[in-house]
């Protein structure tokens, strides 16, 4: 008696290809914590501040000795600025579960979350002009 | 009834004194009628004095003979009566030892591990004096050892069933928390979705820690194996996850070691029941907390609430009941003991050598205290500290390691759909060189194609970058540019700042009609800034 499989859901990943190669190697590595998420992040209930996934975030002081071991590890990463997506990938946790504990750094404001710096990638065309036009002038 | 043997000695004398009575008095009656009648009657009549002196001698001694048969078989009788009553008194006694020590004594015998046979060719040496016992007791001991190794073997089986049931369960609920844990990682930028798989989750975690509840009362083992040591801290975390309030638990001051991985799940599911026991009998409101130091003979995790102190009595009750399950719970016994998780915990501390003892707690509550042994612990690395944070994500795990530009690429898979298509994380992705109809890149690996014809095939892409270099270079050398090669296709947005009035400077300094040079690159842009599409595209 097997249960369903799930067929993961990866996108940019080819089905035959998911299937032969990432087999394998997900049964080892699963899950070698014994805790669940909700464990770490808090379920349902839980407050989550309106942080995005380029939201920088900045730590303001060192983990104090009550924080658990994602907080912490969160702290030391955001020594320089890093985004929320990034914190993601490095914790190897959901987004989702990154935002609490984001949430729970703000409200006792060890960490600050700040809009992204937009940046241009390609230069403003009437800048440039304008730019140009006055070199010209001198 | 003891003087009855000797009469009839005694009697066999007087005898013919007996007789002699009534055949005087049968003679003296006679006499006197022969003389009391005339002359010629007196033949007759002494006739018949005589023959009914003989017949009163005849019928006396019948009469007298017949008594002393009488006497005889009442003598007779006595003596077998109390013979009878000598045995059944020493029948009663032989059902009294063999009640109340002989069956004890072979059910012992045969609980130490012999069939029903080998106890009946042993008899002897379990006591020299059973094997005197006759046929019909070793006929009952036989029968009542059958009955007993039918009825553990029923026992037994019900058991087995039950541990494997909960295999299925505990299969199944493994399957589902490793799904869970993917589709949380899918799903984990949609809060709502991952809110309700949390939930799903821990209701799976629930259900798990039932089933390996059942399998250790069964006499199994609870649930999976984990490969490496895991830190006491996430063991603990563990158990906190398959508990209901897991909320109201606070880990403080954890003693940093390693459980090894085959003992990670006997910690987990002890200290998860004892956590319950604590959640369970203390307010809602209330804090749980739990540390954990290292002992001499290992490490010592307290839980404490807050809950209803323990009086000495229900102390002692609960004490009974784990000395209880340590000895063995049968599921049977698992009705009357509506605490099954210190039964279940009874159990594992015996199977697996640690130790539990339930104490009075500061708070008010009760304080268990769960130890141990240093031989479930280890000294090698375990895997991180928490999900993924340790050796995997950070380089230098410390306090002074700054995260700056020297980051490790990224390892794991995308799970996001949001990431375009034309970036590309990894250097041998598959190239997008079909589409679908609805406008979906279709990828074939390369390694499908045979290498005869990928050598053809880029032979051909050659050719065709050739011919198309050449006719763009014979067209730039008609507007007016020099024939110079064509500058390196953009590989990033990441452009240094200035590279846009670098190029508008050099722009300048090579035609003089500023907008005209303008129109010329932005003409020229979509030739090359895809670099992915560049001379792939048939």
């Amino acid at each position: 008696m097997t249960p369903p499989q799930r067929q993961r859901r990866s996108p940019g990943q080819e089905p035959y290809a998911a299937s032969s190669a990432a087999g394998p190697p997900s049964k080892d590595d699963g899950t070698p914590n014994p805790e669940r998420l909700f464990v770490i992040g808090g379920e349902g209930g839980g407050e989550r501040a309106d942080i995005d996934l380029v939201t920088l975030i900045v730590a303001r002081a060192d983990p104090p000795v009550s924080a658990t071991p994602e907080q912490a590890a969160l702290l030391r990463l955001c020594a320089a600025p890093l985004s929320a997506a990034e914190l993601s990938a490095y914790l190897g946790l959901p987004f989702s579960v990154v935002t609490v504990l984001l949430t729970d750094l703000l409200a006792t404001e060890l960490v600050q979350a700040r809009a992204p710096v937009v940046r241009q990638k390609v230069a403003d065309r009437n800048l440039l002009e304008a730019v140009m036009h006055g070199l010209q002038k001198l | 009834m003891v003087s009855v043997d000797s009469p009839p000695g005694r009697r066999e004398l007087p005898y013919a004194r007996t007789l002699l009575l009534p055949a005087i008095l049968m003679a003296a009656a006679t006499g006197a009628a022969v003389a009391l009648v005339t002359e010629p009657a007196r033949l007759a009549v002494g006739l018949c004095g005589a023959v009914a002196t003989l017949l009163v001698i005849t019928a006396a001694a019948e009469a007298v003979r017949r008594g002393r048969a009488l006497r005889v078989l009442r003598a007779e009788h006595a003596r077998h009566s109390a013979y009878l009553e000598r045995r059944a008194a020493s029948h009663h006694e032989e059902m009294v030892r063999l009640g109340g020590e002989v069956l004890p004594n072979v059910l012992d015998f045969m609980r130490r591990g012999s069939t029903p046979h080998e106890v009946m060719r042993r008899l002897g040496e379990i006591d020299p004096s059973y094997t005197e016992l006759g046929e019909p007791q070793r006929k009952m001991i036989r029968m009542v050892c059958d009955i007993v190794d039918h009825q553990d073997s029923m026992r037994e089986s019900a058991e087995r069933s039950f541990v494997d049931i909960a295999r299925r369960v505990q299969a199944i609920v493994h399957q589902q928390n490793k799904e869970l844990r993917e589709m949380e990682e899918d799903h984990g930028r949609n809060p709502e979705v991952f809110d309700d798989l949390l939930r799903i989750d821990h209701g799976t975690a629930l259900i798990g820690r039932l089933a390996d509840s059942i399998s250790v009362i069964g006499g199994g083992r609870p649930g999976r194996q984990w490969p490496k040591p895991v830190a006491l801290y996430s063991v603990l975390r563990g158990a906190m996850s398959r508990i209901l309030e897991y909320r109201r638990i606070n880990l403080a001051s954890i003693a940093k070691v390693n459980i090894k991985g085959t003992a990670v799940e006997q910690v987990i599911h002890a200290a998860a029941e004892l956590l319950d026991n604590a959640t369970r009998y203390s307010p809602p409101g209330s804090k749980v907390h739990v540390t954990a130091t290292e002992v001499q003979s290992g490490v010592c995790i307290e839980i404490e609430d807050a809950g209803v102190s323990l009086s000495e009595e229900s102390r002692a009750r609960i004490e009974g009941l784990l000395e209880h399950a340590k000895r063995g719970t049968d599921v049977q016994d698992l009705a009357h003991h509506p605490r099954l998780g210190l039964s279940v915990v009874g159990r594992l501390c015996t199977q697996y050598g640690m130790d539990v003892s339930l104490r009075a707690s500061a708070y008010g509550g009760v304080r268990a205290i769960l130890i141990v042994p240093s031989k479930m612990m280890t000294t090698e690395p375990g895997v991180g500290l928490a999900h993924g944070i340790g050796a995997a994500s950070i380089p230098q795990p410390g306090p002074d390691a700054l995260p700056g530009p020297k980051r490790t690429p990224k390892k794991r898979r995308p799970t996001s759909p949001r990431i375009p298509d034309t970036v590309s994380l990894e250097d041998d992705v598959p190239e997008v060189t079909e589409w679908t109809a609805g406008g979906l890149p279709q990828r074939r690996s390369r390694v499908k194609m045979p290498l005869s014809q990928r050598l053809a095939e880029q032979a051909v892409w050659e050719r065709e970058d050739a011919e198309r270099e050449a006719r763009q270079a014979a067209e730039r050398a008609r507007n007016g540019f020099p024939a110079e090669p064509e500058p390196e296709p953009v590989k990033d947005e990441g452009l240094p700042p200035g590279h846009f009035i670098g190029a508008f400077w050099e722009g300048l300094k090579q035609h003089t009609g500023s907008t005209q040079a303008h129109q010329q690159s932005s003409s020229n842009e979509p030739a090359h800034a895809p670099a992915d599409d560049e001379g792939n595209l048939k």
